[in-house]
């Protein structure tokens, strides 16, 4: 009896730890994408059909760098960028407050924000 | 990248020559323009230069005399022996004559006759007087023959003349022998007389000295008489002195004509090629004079035109040699002939046959050439010539077709070479009247005339010329109302119909400095556009649709109304659709100041056509005015 009852109490426990130990993680993970979180894939085909129908809009792009079409100091670069999911290249801007060095070929995600004209303005990003 | 670059100035070259190519405007007289005219077609000595080429190319093809035959000089040389050849058309009547008759039986036999009489001269055979008189009739029998020409008799009366001359002179020989028995009889009554005068003489000094003065004169007459009689038998003597010496005189000089006469007829049958009667003849030579007199003392102006350069004395066998060697030489000549003939070398056969021919041409050894064999020789021969007259007159049409002829008749003839030279002539000539197109547009008349002439030089019966001919009557026709149609079409923005009746009209607003830019405007225009369809239609062919639709996209910024332009464009779109839309979009974007949409869509298009031209500069151009809109405004 008294076994049968310390039995359960050990597996409650263990129970409890698991618990803990995947809620941590899921934590840690929603603290480690920091302000990308809760963002959605632009829809690249769309967005290069109508680009206008995406204004104002925010989203998160994973990319990778196929080239670099136009740099201007102080005001920042336009990158041809290849989008998961899509074959189409989409040109993106990356302003000079983004500090970074930008390497052809590197994988990038980003917060993008769809500005006048269509323009996929970057403002943040990271390697992944 | 390379590859659109060197596409592009592909282009620009075809547009810069394309003007001239298609039979552009004209565009007066600036040297930048002018320039492809003149590079493009020969200058005036070239095309006589390859007229002349071909001439002489034609003189040695179809001329199938041997090169020892010369008709300028009208001479023929075997050897180093020349002889007269007299003129072309007579060689050739009679060559043609022998390729038209057969061999008879008249002839063999007249051969086998011919070589009896040879035989029979020749030292190792009888010769008696009786032999030779036997031989000497048989030279009757040989002038009956139509193929001797009377020569035989000839020879027969030269010997008859010596025999005659020989006769004569053993009547001098007689004549002589009793004079100087007379001189010896005289001789002796001279000096009889003299002896008796003396003996008197002395007789009558002895009875001198008893008799007186009456006696002296009576001696004195008696000594007178006695020295007339003597002096008397004296000129008798000295008359039959001379007579002797006349009749010696006589007798040496008719011998000596009989040798002269026949050394001459000797020499003369060698320059006609009789070598058969010029051997009979110095057999007869030398039976009747015996060796004597072997140097010939005649003739001597016809050897040094028989034997030029030489500076040796010839003789009697000197010229048996010759005739001897002429004879052997025909009858290799003719197996020669028949070798090559069987050999299929035809040409070589003609060729060498007119060689023996005019050498052995009164020879039995030609009868070893068979019929059908001349009649095929004498086909390709007149042919020849033909073909030599029609190369002469340049009808290069008519040539080709006897050309064609000539190789069936001759597989050893030059056929391709021939042709070459033809085809060569007439595309010279088909240049020259291209030039003179060319200048006549330039309104340069002096230079269209200078082309004009030599393309009628080279081949005067171009179809070109004919052309050339109906389209500047056309157009001097249609020059007069030139102005009105070009005003009524630029008007109404018509330039493909301008372009299309640019020759007429460039003919009439040559001399109008008002329309005449206008019209060059145009025409430049279309001209590209022209280039640039066709240049797409090429692409399409192998493959490159999208760079196709890149030259059209060229062309339509040229003008965008272009009817032929517009059409290929319709034709190709479908293909090309993926990226057509996008460029579309392209557009669409950039015309409504969405650069980033417009630089989104031309990346799109690029993704299809990796080496679009269009695509690059799209970029370029909406990156740029993508970053002027990004750029902060700078505040003062």
């Amino acid at each position: 009896m008294f076994s049968i009852k310390r039995q359960s109490t050990h597996l409650l426990s263990h129970s409890l730890l698991v618990a803990g130990l995947m809620l941590c993680g899921i934590l840690l993970s929603a603290c480690g994408r920091g302000n990308f979180s809760g963002l959605e894939a632009l829809p690249v085909d769309d967005y290069v059909e109508k680009p206008g129908n995406f204004l104002g809009n925010t989203y998160l792009l994973s990319v990778q760098i196929d080239s670099q079409i136009e740099w201007k100091e102080g005001v920042g670069r336009i990158l041809a960028v290849e989008a998961e999911g899509s074959s189409s290249r989409i040109p993106i801007f990356v302003p000079d407050t983004i500090e970074q060095n930008l390497h052809v070929g590197q994988r990038y995600e980003m917060r993008a924000n769809i500005r006048k004209g269509g323009l996929i303005y970057v403002e943040d990003l990271r390697k992944f | 990248m390379w590859k659109i670059c060197v596409s592009s100035s592909f282009c620009i070259l075809l547009v810069a020559g394309g003007t001239f190519a298609q039979g552009g405007l004209p565009t007066g007289p600036s040297p930048s323009r002018s320039q492809p005219a003149q590079a493009g077609v020969s200058g005036p000595s070239s095309g006589v230069l390859e007229s002349n080429t071909f001439l002489e190319m034609a003189n040695r093809m179809f001329d199938p005399t041997s090169d020892s035959m010369d008709f300028e000089n009208g001479s023929f040389n075997w050897k180093g022996k020349t002889f007269n050849i007299t003129e072309q058309r007579a060689f050739r009547s009679r060559f043609e004559r022998f390729l038209l008759t057969s061999p008879s039986e008249e002839e063999v036999q007249y051969a086998a006759l011919m070589n009896d009489i040879l035989e029979r001269l020749s030292v190792a055979n009888n010769n008696t007087d009786d032999a030779i008189l036997d031989t000497w009739e048989l030279l009757f029998r040989a002038s009956g023959f139509d193929i001797d020409g009377g020569n035989s008799s000839v020879v027969a009366n030269q010997v008859f003349n010596a025999w005659r001359v020989r006769k004569e002179s053993r009547g001098v020989a007689m004549s002589q022998k009793e004079l100087e028995d007379m001189r010896k009889y005289q001789q002796e009554v001279v000096a009889n007389r003299t002896l008796m005068a003396d003996k008197l003489r002395q007789e009558r000094m002895r009875n001198a000295t008893n008799a007186g003065e009456n006696e002296k004169d009576a001696s004195g007459e008696g000594n007178l008489t006695l020295n007339s009689e003597a002096s008397f038998r004296v000129l008798d003597l000295a008359e039959t002195e001379a007579k002797i010496l006349a009749l010696e005189a006589e007798s040496a000089s008719t011998g000596l004509q009989a040798k002269l006469q026949f050394q001459s007829q000797i020499v003369s049958f060698l320059m006609q090629r009789r070598f058969e009667h010029a051997l009979v003849l110095s057999g007869f030579y030398q039976w009747l004079f015996k060796g004597s007199h072997q140097r010939l003392e005649v003739g001597k102006n016809q050897l040094e035109q028989l034997l030029p350069g030489s500076d040796l004395s010839y003789t009697v066998d000197s010229m048996s040699f010759i005739a001897r060697e002429a004879i052997n030489d025909v009858g290799s000549g003719v197996d020669a002939v028949n070798a090559a003939y069987s050999e299929g070398r035809t040409m070589l056969a003609l060729e060498r046959l007119q060689e023996v021919f005019f050498l052995g041409e009164y020879l039995t050894e030609l009868n070893e050439i068979p019929t059908e064999q001349r009649r095929h020789l004498l086909d390709l021969y007149r042919s020849l010539m033909e073909a030599s007259d029609l190369a002469e007159t340049k009808d290069y049409v008519g040539l080709t077709v006897l050309v064609e002829k000539i190789a069936q008749l001759a597989d050893d003839f030059p056929q391709t070479r021939a042709l070459s030279g033809i085809e060569t002539a007439k595309s010279m000539s088909d240049m020259a009247v291209f030039a003179a197109s060319q200048y006549r547009n330039l309104a340069q008349i002096d230079k269209a005339r200078q082309e004009l002439r030599q393309a009628i030089e080279i081949w005067p019966s171009n179809p070109a010329i004919r052309e050339f001919q109906m389209e500047t009557t056309k157009l001097a026709t249609a020059g007069s109302q030139g102005v009105k149609v070009f005003d009524d079409l630029y008007q109404r923005n018509e330039q493909r119909a301008i372009y299309e009746r640019r020759m007429e009209l460039g003919f009439a607003l040559s001399d109008d400095p008002e329309r005449r830019p206008l019209l060059m405007e145009v025409v430049d225009q279309v001209a590209r556009i022209e280039l640039l369809v066709m240049q797409s239609q090429e692409l399409v062919k192998q493959g490159e649709a999208y760079a196709a639709w890149e030259l059209l996209m060229e062309a339509a910024k040229i003008d965008g109304s272009d009817g032929p332009m517009n059409q290929a464009r319709a034709e190709l779109a479908p293909r090309v659709s993926d990226f057509v839309l996008q460029l579309d979009r392209a557009d669409r974007q950039a015309a409504n100041d969405h650069h980033a949409g417009a630089l989104a869509a031309y990346l799109a298009a690029q993704d299809v056509y990796p080496a679009s031209k269009i695509c690059r500069e799209g970029i370029a151009r909406e990156a740029a005015a993508l970053m002027r809109g990004l750029q902060p405004v700078k505040v003062e």
